[in-house]
């Protein structure tokens, strides 16, 4: 059967010429959470929030969208000096205002100094709740809020739909592995500070529930060991200022 | 005037203030969003955002007036203060920042009481009630508020 076999070998050496593409078992499909990276954003959350005090500086750029859809950035210069879980004294120098955020775990005090203005308003007992209430009530946000929200009660990765490590990153001289994460509503990256400090030192959240994806960049320097004292946290209105109230976000 | 003439009039006054309050014709519509941890995001409001410069030129307008109108039996110091405070402003975002996004129109009509401007007419008082400051422009109050971290002006009827 001289036909079957040269028709066997024919068949086999076709079939090894069109194979390649799919007889092949392919290969593992990385896990959308790459289980690496979630592991880093958990051991960074942790870590911070050993801190007991801390303060930031931060510099930030933030895109606004214009109804054209046009993207407008603006630049900040942040400093927050917080003692956890209740205390807060922040400065934000903005291309547009200066604002300064008190808070000593009881009110919670909104400066525009240079206007001569400022807000108090009684407040929950710890930066997370406080952080929640401004935000839906008020439509004020913290500076760098993630700094003490991460790893706190009530925080988890659960929301993250894809994690994944885009490898090593210098941010100001500082050795840090870069991970990228995805949740409803933004996609963001963050590097981490290699070694046995994992403290974030860049943030870029991209929000993709508008197509315009405008995002907000924020680079952190460190001081784990603050100086300062109770005052820091109280407000004393100094003659400059009036009072105003806050009004609720509509 | 009936109540609908008088909201007409209070609409057209503020498209027109709108309209001339700025050059560029575009509110917000969006923000970036600053964390990754907050369950909401934090809306801008885009009816509010006609314009762009809104502490900035406040900044400008108001407090030279202050400096002017109402400070005299305030400690001299503190006018020292806020004219350098203006000027080092000036000088730092003088010169470019007004060329692209226009200034704010001077509004020289009473506006309804509940309507919110971004900026003030020149020559306005300071007045403390109850512990709170209004400004009184002409015969219009305006109670400064925050509006999530921006000050806006709410006419409001006279506090005293």
């Amino acid at each position: 059967m001289k036909q079957t076999k040269h028709f066997g070998a024919a068949l086999a050496v076709t079939m090894a010429l069109v194979a390649p593409a799919w007889a092949q078992s392919p290969a593992p499909a990385k896990p959308a959470k790459d289980p690496a990276a979630i592991a880093a954003l958990d051991s960074m959350a942790a870590y911070l929030r050993t801190l007991k005090a801390f303060q930031v500086e931060s510099a930030t750029t933030t895109d606004e969208v214009l109804s054209n859809g046009q993207q407008v950035t603006y630049s900040a210069k942040t400093m927050i000096l917080a003692e956890m879980p209740s205390k807060l004294f922040a400065t934000v120098s903005s291309d547009r205002n200066e604002r300064t955020y008190v808070y000593d775990g009881k009110n919670f005090t909104l400066v525009a100094r240079r206007v001569g203005y400022y807000a108090t308003v009684p407040a929950p007992a710890t930066l997370r709740e406080l952080d929640d209430v401004l935000s839906e009530k008020y439509g004020i946000e913290i500076p760098l809020a993630d700094l003490f929200r991460w790893g706190g009660p009530n925080w988890s990765n659960a929301d993250i739909t894809a994690a994944a490590d885009a490898g090593p990153g210098e941010v100001d001289g500082v050795t840090c592995q870069h991970y990228l994460f995805r949740q409803e509503g933004s996609d963001w990256q963050i590097w981490i500070q290699k070694g046995a400090y994992p403290l974030p030192r860049k943030l870029v959240i991209t929000t993709t529930s508008d197509p315009a994806r405008p995002q907000h960049s924020a680079v952190f320097k460190w001081n784990l060991a603050p100086s300062y004292n109770a005052e820091a946290f109280t407000f004393t209105p100094s003659a400059n200022v009036s009072r105003i109230p806050m009004a609720e976000a509509k | 005037m009936t109540r609908l003439a008088k909201s007409s009039s209070a609409i057209v006054m503020a498209l027109l203030i709108g309209a001339l309050g700025t050059a560029s014709v575009h509110a917000d519509r969006n923000r970036a969003r600053t964390s990754v941890n907050r369950s909401k995001s934090v809306k801008v409001d885009s009816n509010r955002r006609t314009n762009v410069d809104i502490d900035r030129n406040r900044d400008i307008n108001i407090d030279r007036d202050r400096d002017i109108n109402i400070d005299r039996d305030r400690d001299v110091d503190i006018d020292i203060d806020r004219d350098r405070d203006i000027d080092v402003d000036i000088d730092r975002y003088g010169c470019c920042y007004h060329s692209g996004w226009g200034t704010a129109a001077a509004i020289t009509t009473a506006l309804v009481v509940g309507s919110v401007v971004n900026t003030l007419p020149p020559n306005c008082t300071t007045v403390v009630v109850n512990g709170f400051a209004y400004r009184q422009c002409g015969s219009t109050w305006y109670q400064p508020q925050f509006y999530g971290s921006r000050t806006t002006y709410l006419v409001v009827n006279s506090p005293r």
